[in-house]
């Protein structure tokens, strides 16, 4: 694959071009994405790479992005470090806190593991509340970015920079310690753990050093976060966040090695495009990780990967025509699911209920046209439309798979 | 006679109220191959993962070189210089054959926590690894995936891995296990040449490979040895020919 590093190059360029590409609100958002996309590929490290699914990665994100904030507010505001250095900060505590929490998590594995770590993160959740000096309580800590080497770090712009400075540091890092001797045996903890020890290996000091690592760029990810938002609260801390990166990186694909990033940049773009529209965006971001699973459980990375590794030399144009074919008849379905979930959504609000009096039922306005909930019409369509297009896909793939038999 | 390079005294080894293996005593000397028989259920896994460290012994000593290895970690019993493969092929099944070596052989090199230098600039690490995959025959599957590989494949994999960390000692546990004629003849010459200048302890249900193979012949019975000796010695053996060899033949 030669044109990967011109892809890498192009993407590179685009990201440095990006602050006079798109407007500000967008800018904002690719803030999210990179800080999303480091601590995706934080978590990957460990689940991926390693083989352990942790449920407990906003502690070290957390715990980064509060180290951070107080590392800014140490000396009377004038910040332990220059302020493109704090992300050091986070990651430092991000890595001790790791220490400890992958000395007692990687005793175990599997299920029990998984357990530890939601335990642990769920303890540290409920002791912020209570720990108003570290934690801010409900207010959380806030701060100021100190001008820095020239920089004001007051705009957008040089926020967007310094995120994008410390995750692409950070993601060439992650390569490049996937290519060391403690890389490829992270594989090997992964693949059999219990034959690494009779190869004499200690593997539980393994695992606890890479969790480490693993909970050290979660908690550059985090201090990359309350940079941002010049504050943290202990909201970081809850188990959505963690559930949000195992759900990006599955989505991206987690065992390959761009593919969590991928996943948390997308969802959280796809996060921000969705949540100004509908009020569901979560029933959405859930749907696609569910058919995700069902139908690409390497992921949307992993897939095509596995594609490209696999493609038959003569037929490319065709399976790629097929595939444009197949994603025009999905979206035709998806275009029917998206009209009866709304619909419903509206039809099942309170406020249309309130609405609702005896034997009127008001009509619902949805994609500039009022329909009439008690006519077959808006039925009708999302579920017509639905239809045809999985019909659409059910023969598309005969189709494909009747000349892959001919050619046979 | 020279020293026994492993050494088994008066080991004991229970679980609960089932004595598994009761006061077996065994010497290994150095450079021989010695094989391990008996009848299904006399112990002979146990026995090996009282010596690999998978298991710690109830009562006893387990020497290796003179020093104490009973109830060490198998990373530790490794680290003295004593290797095992398994009886359930027990390889990295998502990584190339290559990679299998690779971790094989890092730990030999003390490569364990680094993570400042390139795997691929290792020269003496793929160097190894190359003189591996030549060894067990694999040259030409090095960048296929472990769980591609065909069972005997595997096996010989397997064999490779034990032999990576380049022990004094090692232990193989059923290696023909599930293998055809052609490919267990094929095993049995494998583990002639890699075991050269080394010391084999083997347990194996094929007969005709122990008695090819093996200089000495253990037989354990009910968690106890009750016989060493040359292959003929074994053969004449009234005790083990009623406790074992008869029972088959019969």
């Amino acid at each position: 694959m030669k044109f990967a590093p011109l892809l890498l190059l192009a993407t590179v360029a685009l990201l440095i071009a990006l602050p006079w590409l798109v407007s500000g609100s967008m800018l904002n958002a690719a803030v999210q994405m990179l800080i999303a996309a480091l601590f995706a590929m934080a978590f990957g490290l460990l689940c991926g790479q390693a083989g352990m699914l942790s449920f407990g990665h906003a502690a070290y994100f957390g715990v980064g992005a509060f180290a951070a904030v107080h590392a800014m507010n140490a000396f009377g505001g004038a910040g332990l470090l220059p302020t493109p250095l704090l992300p050091l900060v986070g990651g430092a505590t991000g890595l001790i806190s790791g220490l400890v929490a992958g000395y007692f998590s990687t005793k175990r594995t599997g299920v029990y593991f998984a357990m530890i770590t939601l335990a642990l993160a769920e303890l540290l959740h409920a002791l912020a509340s209570h720990l108003k000096a570290v934690f801010g309580g409900e207010a959380g800590v806030s701060s100021f970015r100190m001008p820095a080497w020239g920089i004001g770090f007051g705009s957008l712009t040089d926020v967007y920079f310094l995120t994008l400075v410390w995750t692409l540091l950070c993601i060439g890092l992650l390569y490049l310690f996937s290519k060391t001797p403690l890389g490829r045996i992270t594989l090997g903890l992964r693949e059999n753990a219990h034959r690494l020890r009779f190869l004499g290996y200690n593997t539980h000091a393994l695992g606890t050093l890479i969790f480490a690592i693993s909970a050290m760029f979660a908690g550059i990810a985090g201090a990359l976060q309350s940079m941002n938002i010049e504050a943290a609260n202990y909201v970081v801390l809850e188990s959505h966040i963690s559930t949000a990166v195992v759900l990006n990186s599955f989505i991206g694909g987690v065992r390959v090695f761009l593919g969590p990033a991928i996943g948390g940049a997308v969802m959280t773009f796809f996060g921000y495009v969705t949540s100004d529209l509908t009020r569901v965006w979560l029933l959405y971001q859930g749907i696609i990780f569910v058919l995700v699973m069902m139908f690409l459980p390497r992921g949307l990375v992993g897939e095509l990967v596995e594609r490209l590794r696999h493609r038959s030399g003569q037929g490319v144009a065709r399976s790629l025509g097929a595939t444009l074919l197949r994603l025009l008849c999905l979206a035709v379905a998806a275009a029917g699911a998206v009209f009866l979930i709304e619909f419903l959504q509206r039809f099942l609000s309170s406020e249309y209920r309130a609405g609702v009096s005896e034997g009127n039922w008001p009509a619902i306005s949805l994609f500039s046209y009022d329909w009439a909930p008690l006519s077959v019409l808006p039925w009708a369509v999302g579920l017509g439309l639905f239809g045809l297009g999985i019909a659409l896909v059910v023969t598309v793939n005969r189709r494909v798979a009747d000349r892959q038999e001919a050619q046979a | 006679m020279s020293d026994p390079i492993l050494s088994l005294q008066h080991v004991h080894k229970s679980f609960g109220p089932a004595h598994i293996i009761r006061d077996a005593n065994l010497d290994v000397l150095p450079g021989e191959r010695h094989a391990v028989i008996g009848p299904n259920g006399a112990g002979k896994s146990t026995l090996f993962h009282l010596c690999s460290g998978q298991f710690a012994p109830s009562k006893g000593h387990i020497l290796l070189n003179g020093r104490e290895i009973g109830g060490l970690k198998p990373a530790e019993v490794n680290r003295r210089g004593l290797a095992r493969s398994f009886q359930i092929t027990n390889i990295f099944p998502g990584v190339s054959v290559f990679e299998n070596l690779r971790l094989a052989v890092m730990r030999k090199h003390n490569l364990q926590f680094v993570f400042w230098r390139s795997a691929a600039r290792l020269r003496q690490v793929n160097e190894e690894v190359d003189d591996l995959l030549g060894k067990i025959r694999l040259t030409d599957r090095a960048q296929t995936l472990a769980s591609q590989l065909s069972y005997s494949e595997q096996r010989s994999l397997e064999i490779g891995m034990t032999l990576a960390s380049d022990p004094q000692v090692i232990l193989l546990d059923e290696p023909m296990a599930g293998m055809s004629h052609e490919e267990t003849d094929y095993t049995a010459g494998l583990i002639r040449e890699i075991t050269e200048g080394r010391t084999l302890l083997i347990v194996e249900h094929d007969m005709s490979v122990v008695f090819s193979l093996a200089h000495r012949i253990s037989v354990l019975v009910y968690g106890e040895i009750i016989a060493t000796g040359t292959p003929e010695d074994i053969r004449g053996n009234a005790r083990v020919k009623e406790a074992y060899l008869g029972e088959e033949a019969a």
